[in-house]
């Protein structure tokens, strides 16, 4: 269980443009569910994502998972266990152009430098799982939409994260490839993910496969 | 004052690390005052934001320190044809009293900043800041110590006077003059090498045991500390003379010079090294008994210990084959 404790985040703290983008937010978020953080743009959703995902600290509150805290954890403990446990899938892929498909999804885990054999049979292995196998020498620029998401999920997945965060992931994907993707993060949670999605968008959260809405507003949390 | 490069270097890195210390002593002063892992709150967060960033601050300071006193060794020795009666590093820190009173305080700078490297590593490697409060708290008690040593050296730099006739080794490392340099200089050869191999055996020992894992930082920080003082009088009083095949010049640091191909330099780097690593190991011991920090503080202890073992084989190494090498000859006299 991921647990955040009046957590706030401040942009450009003490000057005349500061900005508080997440304010006293309070929230328990279950392990093995899909949860859907809804809002609109400018709510905070980004940040609170980053700001469970290790990719930001916090300004003041705690972030714990599993009762441990992470948001005070020194850097060099934050970047491992960033790297470990949460795969991110962002708003705009941030696909490496110039290097392939297989050569995106294997570039998180060379950090933690298994054999890489290894490392390229779970990487194609992935591919295979989400339909891309026949792409794997493909540069990413040459990809469509969908299967630029799906490339952006299988590298999240390289580190066997147990959480995978996802940033408006159907933002730019019509209707068909959004419900792709849904169902893509269903299996994801039956297999024993804990999956935390920001969109402002009804196919996503309204889908059968949210379990738990929480809604944003100002930086706030709202009663969804 | 002479106007010599490696001068302004020193009050630099002198300046820089007081003004370094000074930031990171305000800091200091919140972290041991304020500081609470349990707490959320933003004042809290701001100070572990802030610690990695002091931490490394007062790393790179320490570093410049440690670096800094083997360039007043050799700046004290490079001036040394400048002074009228001068011929070694002696004569210059002799030139006006502050001389030695720097060196002395940028030896204890040196000793504490390696202790509290090892305390910054050790608490940087645990996920928790476990001793968050004692890095700091002693960070406290240097700064006053290092701002002194700034003000010791820039008054001796500063009061440099080339036309003022210094005395030299050959009057202070004397068995007939007076004070300390003088007792030590008078100690029987015999005496002093015995008096060395006979910390050098134990401390050894230790340091072999410590690398080992046995958690003996505490034992061998003292005995290496012990052997510093006495390799230290093993030099001034048999080493040296070795050195310059003559039995009755017992400098210190005339062993430096290119004409005695620097040797001095791979005693004294070893010694102060082996020295340095050994006292952090046994500053680092006490925390063994926490929870959590056991299995850090041995891993560590292995660390130091070894590179204060090899540090140590190597100082050893190169005093025997000084004397060893030698041309002087003193069996039947000294033996």
């Amino acid at each position: 269980m991921i647990e955040l404790r009046g957590v706030g985040k401040v942009f450009n703290q003490g000057r005349h443009n500061q900005q508080w983008a997440v304010r006293d937010v309070s929230l328990r978020i279950e392990t093995g569910q899909l949860t859907c953080l809804r809002g609109p743009s400018g709510s905070g959703k980004t940040t609170l994502l980053a700001l469970i995902g290790c990719l930001a600290r916090p300004t003041l509150g705690r972030i714990l998972r599993d009762g441990e805290p992470l948001s005070g954890l020194p850097e060099r403990f934050m970047a491992e266990l960033r790297r470990r446990t949460f795969g991110f899938v962002f708003q705009r892929f941030n696909l490496i152009r110039g290097l392939s498909v297989l050569d995106n999804v294997m570039l998180p885990a060379y950090p933690e430098a298994p054999a890489h054999e290894e490392l390229r049979e779970r990487a194609l292995g992935l591919l295979r799982r989400f339909g891309l196998g026949n792409l794997a020498g493909q540069r990413v620029e040459w990809l469509s939409g969908g299967e630029a998401q799906r490339t952006a999920i299988c590298r999240a997945l390289i580190n066997r994260p147990a959480v995978l965060i996802a940033d408006e992931p159907t933002a730019n994907l019509d209707s068909r490839l959004s419900a792709e993707f849904m169902g893509i993060a269903a299996e994801l949670v039956a297999s024993g993910k804990t999956l935390i999605v920001s969109s402002h968008d009804p196919r996503v959260y309204e889908s059968p496969a949210v379990q738990r809405l929480v809604g944003l507003r100002d930086g706030r949390l709202e009663e969804a | 004052m002479p106007v010599h490069p490696a001068i302004l270097a020193l009050i630099g890195v002198s300046l820089t690390v007081s003004a370094l210390l000074a930031l990171a002593g305000a800091f200091a002063i919140g972290v041991v005052r304020h500081w609470d892992l349990t707490s959320g709150s933003e004042r809290q967060l701001r100070l572990e934001r802030l610690t990695y960033l002091i931490a490394t601050l007062v790393a790179f300071a320490f570093v410049a320190e440690l670096i800094s006193l083997l360039l007043l060794v050799y700046t004290a020795e490079t001036l040394s044809d400048q002074f009228v009666g001068a011929m070694c590093a002696t004569g210059v820190l002799n030139a006006n009293p502050w001389g030695w009173p720097a060196l002395f305080l940028k030896i204890v700078v040196f000793f504490s900043g390696a202790a509290w490297l090892t305390l910054n590593r050790v608490d940087t490697r645990s996920r928790d800041y476990p001793l968050v409060r004692p890095k700091y708290a002693l960070l406290l008690g240097l700064v006053p110590l290092v701002w002194m040593e700034t003000g010791v050296l820039l008054r001796f730099l500063l009061n440099l006077d080339p036309a003022v006739i210094v005395s030299c080794c050959g009057a202070l490392f004397s068995p007939a003059g007076q004070g300390v340099a003088a007792e030590v200089s008078g100690i029987a050869p015999a005496w002093g090498l015995a008096l060395l191999y006979a910390a050098a055996l134990p401390t050894l020992a230790a340091a072999w045991w410590a690398r080992r894992g046995a958690g003996a930082g505490l034992p061998l920080a003292g005995l290496a500390l012990l052997h510093y003082v006495l390799a230290l009088v093993a030099v001034v009083s048999v080493i040296a003379l070795y050195v310059y095949e003559h039995p009755h010049h017992h400098c210190p640091f005339c062993v430096l010079k290119a004409g005695h191909h620097f040797i001095g330099y791979a005693l004294y780097v070893p010694l102060f090294a082996a020295t340095a690593w050994a006292l952090a190991s046994g500053v680092i011991a006490p925390w063994r008994t926490r929870p959590g920090l056991r299995a850090l503080v041995d891993a560590e202890t292995r660390r130091l210990a070894g590179r204060s073992l090899m540090a140590l084989l190597l100082f050893h190494a190169v005093a025997a084959w000084a004397m060893l090498s030698s041309g002087l000859r003193m069996a039947g006299v000294w033996w």
